[in-house]
């Protein structure tokens, strides 16, 4: 709630800063940008909130692999979008079932398990495409994310809402969801309640790849091309979103409204700090005092002493 | 030694809760006071600000003649003033000895740690409870330890630092009677070198053994100070209450039920078979349509391992049978699938997701119930109902579960599994560290359950709990059934104690 | 032996694994690679492991601590930048001796805001890290805009040559780095260290000043960054203001390695050490190995994959037997 607040605040903030900032297309340029954020954020915000430290490093690679496998497959014909779409899916879920059976019954922290799963599957990337990037994306997708679709608003955003709405449902009203939440507070109780705490998670897991791996197949409507670090930078942006957006990093709280709107901020920052025209130095330091106010406002912890 | 401490009209807020609107206590040395009172009245926060780990928000502290305030736990223990918790307070990962004197290290030349006078004073400290507890070696680590012998640490990493005042707060709740009896040897030792300490705790029967003046709480205020030569039970129960509740009483009125309830028609709902396990070896037993079957002993006989093996929770041998039914669980899900409900021996580590909401607690086990997409009006009205039933006082279903007083929280622990109308219900100590009223709450609706034929097996280190409520009790020892008491026959006191020491069947009347 | 204390040795001794698994590398390179231990060969492999070495070793505290710095190699970045911008290839060595003393102070302000955002902010380790990292670049980028600078040559050839008593000048590190450890280990304060990571709440109760503790660790992380930044330039002769980027999650990667756990409160830097060299090792076999440069990549992941699945397999192994 207060991230989305923060959000209209820093967008006509940009306005000062930046005569021609505040206009309707820029509000929609700004929403379409972050969806892709957004998105890739989805589930990364299921994963923390499964906590025991879980987070997902590979969202990236994911990312990047999704991309590229549709590009291949797909290679300009419209009518292979729907089969490509499918099999980026499918090895989302698979590299997300992976990490899955990794961090549940090999105990391995899940940070270092989808750090070390980003490089076998860019190593995979590399070994397979020799670097070369052959294949089209379709001209369908690159219209269906760009071209308006509801009034002014463009495909991406009434996807990006369609997966608010899904995610809500989810969370909130599956037992999925529930189960969910009670595994990231207290996987004991959890156990002990009758929930089958591996399975929750291992599904956790895939669920972020296959969200991942949708993420990559927007994205490559928008860039119309790939290339081997497509989806790295938004890596850590997704984990910075879910904790702007409210979601606890230690698991059990959370909302994916949330995430929108950390998606949003984040979007709007780096966006008002390349408008702005300052040296790379100056930007990345004033980005990196400004999300580290921004964790002052959400990102607090307990404290030790009441 | 030489102490004296008061504190005078302390209270405290969290957000908008008062935890604490008048608490006021004196001790002085060589003097035990019991603190007292239901759960949620205010007695921990009490504890808390007194040894420095809670900021009061007024009200004074006055320590030998003069006004103090504690910054930190730290300034506190510098003044000789120390507190046993009651969530404990050790490492686990650390090994006994590091535990005891951590904060306090014997050094070698003032920096690095002397690691044999450390180990050396471990010993001479864990001493102290020789006969009562298994032989330690100090370089344990606490996680591997069983629940008594983590309190018992707790204590004597207390106790190494000298104190001059000592609160125990329900230091007692996890130990057996013999360990009991030794602490309470150690307390009259305190007291004979002019330590002042403060005993809280929920039995009555420990209080009125140990105090030399009890001061009771209530909703936050303090509401007696009385000289324990004057005071009887009921008073003090009467004053905890506000009303004239009685523990015994509640007891007494489940029994008039249990006779209705014969057993001895009674189909067998649970039959459990050569149970073995880390700790259990050779188990059998049946339980009955509405029986109420009790586990007795020391703590840490095996008691709850039966109850885990039941609910498929850990890994055991042997052959379990549900009315007739040859069951082999792999895991609880499959047993609460079953009928099956377990409610575990630590509401907060086991029962509770503290964050979560009352009625996603409530809900937890039955959300398959309410379809897809989840049907949340339905389930949130069989929350209410169960929330009502359970008489559970609260802000409302969707306050988180940590917003409880104790006795709310186990109700809710125990509310998760009425959803599900149980088949079979097991209990692991669900009264420990809960209030009188909560108490007679739960006994009451252990009634109800058994009126309804649900088979009840129920572990209770309170040896009065047992004997009031249990058709039958079985005694464990060394992971061995030692006896089996029948009410009207051979359930006394004097069989109970003696079967828990493992004395052999011959001296049971 | 039997199986109980095999598996108490396991337990105080996590890197065990690991050790085995540094043992295998190390044959397998040596077959690919004769010369392998002639004091030249390892002193200049040594010299590549040092860096992220030192770098391991203050990670190790922090998340013994029970936080992560995902600063590091910004701070590394930054101290590398400060010091060849500021050396002439002729200082002498107390010219040297200041501007590396004013690296490890950047180091520890830099180490002193981490701490300041999570022990007295009380913000989340892995973002506040994270954040923190952009500041440190972007200066590291202000100070040095391209790559470039200097190191005095006598003292980057004294650094690179030397090999007293025949051993590789990088093994003298990695022991003094070790006895610095079990130095401060047997001190209250590496009991402080080890309360606070595993049981912050109880550790608190006891009395021991967790927010003190939580601090200090970045700072001495901070630090030792930047002595780790030192060494790089030494080793390089230059400086390039995002040569640190890639040592964060190797140092990481390095301390899980080491058999320390990542929620904190147990483990050791020694284990840490060994996890460097098998990184270090691992990426020397696929070099000596002749792993065409595609598959390069993959390898090296599958191998750390497999190293940090090596424990939990063997317990899934037993517990099924």
């Amino acid at each position: 709630m207060i991230a989305l607040l923060l959000a209209v605040v820093l967008f006509f903030l940009g306005g000062l800063l930046q005569p021609g900032f505040v206009s309707v297309a820029q509000a929609i340029n700004i929403i379409r940008l972050a969806a892709f954020l957004g998105i890739i954020a989805a589930g990364q915000t299921l994963v923390i909130i499964s906590g025991h430290e879980g987070i997902d490093l590979s969202v990236g690679a994911v990312v990047t692999l999704s991309a590229i496998l549709v590009f291949r497959i797909v290679n300009g014909n419209n009518g292979m979008v729907i089969p490509a779409l499918a099999v980026a899916l499918a090895a989302g879920a698979l590299i997300g079932l992976a990490n899955g059976i990794g961090v549940m019954a090999l105990g391995i922290p899940p940070l270092v398990m989808t750090l070390g799963m980003t490089g076998i599957v860019q190593g995979t990337i590399l070994v397979v495409t020799q670097g070369q990037m052959i294949g089209k994306a379709a001209p369908i997708m690159g219209e269906a994310i760009s071209q308006p679709l509801l009034g002014p608003l463009p495909g991406i955003v009434v996807i990006w809402l369609l997966v608010g709405t899904l995610m809500w449902m989810l969370l909130e009203r599956t037992g999925y969801g529930k189960r969910l939440f009670a595994v990231g507070v207290n996987r004991e109780t959890a156990r002990l309640s009758g929930v089958r705490v591996p399975v929750v998670v291992v599904l956790t897991y895939m669920a972020s790849g296959v969200l991942s791996a949708f993420g990559g197949f927007i994205l490559l409507g928008f860039t119309q091309n790939v290339f081997l670090n497509l989806g790295t930078p938004y890596l850590f942006p997704s984990v910075a979103a879910v904790v702007i957006g409210g979601t606890v990093l230690a698991g059990g709280k959370g909302s994916y409204w949330g995430t929108m709107a950390g998606a949003l901020v984040l979007t709007l920052l780096t966006s008002l700090l390349t408008a702005s025209q300052l040296p790379e130095a100056t930007r990345q330091i004033v980005l990196g005092v400004l999300l580290l106010a921004l964790l002052s406002v959400y990102g607090r912890q307990r404290a030790l002493r009441q | 030694m030489q102490i004296s401490l008061s504190a005078q009209h302390v209270t405290k807020r969290y957000g908008g809760v008062t935890a604490l609107s008048d608490g006021t206590l004196a001790v002085a040395s060589g003097e035990v006071v019991a603190l007292v009172g239901a759960n949620g009245s205010g007695k921990s926060t009490l504890s808390k600000i007194i040894t420095g780990v809670v900021t009061p928000d007024g009200g004074e502290l006055i320590l030998d003649g003069q006004p103090v305030t504690f910054a930190h736990p730290h300034a506190a223990r510098a003044r000789g003033i120390t507190a046993v918790y009651q969530e404990l307070s050790l490492i686990p990962d650390m090994s006994i000895a590091e535990n005891i004197w951590l904060t306090h290290e014997p050094l070698h030349f003032g920096l690095p740690v002397n690691r044999r006078a450390t180990l050396d004073r471990t010993r001479g400290l864990l001493d102290q409870f020789a006969g009562v507890i298994p032989v330690l070696d100090p370089e344990t680590p606490v996680k591997d330890l069983t629940p008594d012998a983590k309190q018992i640490v707790e204590i004597l990493k207390t106790f190494s630092l000298d104190p001059r005042f000592i609160i125990l707060d329900e230091a007692t709740a996890s130990l057996d009677s013999q360990q009991v009896n030794r602490l309470f040897d150690l307390i009259e030792q305190w007291k004979r070198d002019g330590r002042a300490i403060v005993f809280v705790s929920h039995r009555m029967e420990e209080v009125f053994r140990i105090a030399d003046r009890i001061v009771v709480m209530r909703n936050g205020q303090t509401v007696g100070d009385l000289v324990h030569a004057g005071a009887s039970e009921a008073a003090v129960v009467a004053l905890m209450t506000g009303e004239s509740a009685d523990a015994d009483a509640a007891l007494a009125a489940h029994r008039d039920d249990t006779h209705v309830n014969g057993t001895g028609l009674a189909a067998v709902r649970l039959q459990v078979r050569t149970l073995t396990s880390q700790t259990l070896r050779d188990v059998s037993f049946d339980v009955h349509d509405g029986e109420l079957l009790g586990l007795g002993g020391l703590r840490g006989q095996g008691q709850e391992d039966i109850l885990l093996a039941v609910f498929g929770a850990i890994r055991h041998g042997g052959a379990i049978e549900i009315s007739g039914r040859p069951v082999q669980w792999k895991h609880p899900k499959d047993a609460v699938d079953a009928g099956v409900a377990y409610v575990p021996g630590d509401r907060n580590t086991q029962g509770l997701l503290a964050i979560r909401s009352i009625l996603e607690n409530l809900q937890l086990p039955s959300w398959a119930k309410y379809g897809f997409p989840l049907r949340t009006s339905a389930a949130t009205r069989d929350a209410g109902q169960a929330a009502t039933d359970l008489s559970i006082v609260m802000a409302g279903l969707e306050a988180p579960v940590n917003s409880l007083s104790g006795g709310n929280a186990q109700k809710v622990v125990i509310g998760k599994w009425l959803l599900r109308n149980p088949r079979i219900l097991l209990l692991n100590d669900p009264t420990k560290g809960v209030d009188v009223g909560a108490k007679a709450e739960i006994y009451r609706l252990l009634g109800e359950l058994r009126q309804a034929g649900t088979a009840i097996v129920f572990y209770s280190s309170d040896d009065a709990e047992l004997l009031g409520l249990c058709d039958r009790v079985l005694v464990l020892h060394d992971g061995v059934i030692r006896a089996e008491l029948v009410r009207g026959d051979s359930l006394t006191r004097s069989n109970l104690i003696a079967a828990s020491v493992g004395a052999s069947h011959g001296s049971i009347q | 032996m039997s199986r109980m204390t095999l598996q108490r040795i396991l337990r105080r001794n996590p890197y065990l694994f690991t050790l085995g698994l540094l043992l295998v590398l190390l044959a397998i390179n040596w077959m690919l690679q004769p010369n392998l231990f002639e004091t030249r060969v390892l002193n200049g492999n040594f010299r590549t492991f040092v860096p992220l070495m030192i770098l391991a070793v203050g990670q190790t505290f922090v998340v013994i601590g029970g936080g992560i710095d995902l600063s590091v190699g910004a701070i590394l970045s930054m101290v590398t930048a400060i010091l060849v911008t500021n050396l002439a290839p002729d200082t002498g060595p107390g010219g040297f001796l200041l501007i590396v003393g004013l690296g490890c102070l950047a180091g520890m302000a830099a180490g002193a805001l981490n701490g300041f955002a999570v022990a007295i902010l009380r913000l989340q380790p892995i973002v506040t890290t994270y954040a923190t990292s952009f500041i440190f670049s972007g200066l590291a980028l202000w100070v040095l805009p391209r790559p470039g600078g200097t190191v005095p040559k006598l003292l980057s050839q004294f650094y690179r040559r030397e090999t007293p008593l025949g051993l590789p000048l990088g093994i003298y590190i990695a022991l003094a780095l070790v006895l610095a450890w079990w130095l401060l280990r047997s001190t209250r304060y590496g009991r402080y260290l080890f309360a606070v990571g595993g049981q912050p709440d109880a550790a608190y109760a006891t009395g021991v000043p967790v927010n003190w503790i939580r601090f200090s660790t970045y700072v001495l992380s901070g630090l030792i960054a930047a002595l780790a930044g030192v060494a790089l330039s030494l080793g390089t002769s230059s400086g390039d203001p995002r040569i640190g980027d890639s040592f964060t999650l190797d140092s990481v990667v390095a301390v899980v390695l080491g058999g320390t756990r990542l929620s904190g409160g147990q483990g050791g830097v020694f284990g840490s050490i060994l996890g460097v060299i098998v990184l270090g090792i691992i990426r020397n076999i696929i070099s000596f190995a002749n792993v065409p440069n595609w598959w390069q990549t993959l390898v090296d992941a599958l191998i750390i994959v497999v190293a940090l699945a090596a424990p939990g397999l063997v317990r899934l192994l037993r517990r099924n037997r």
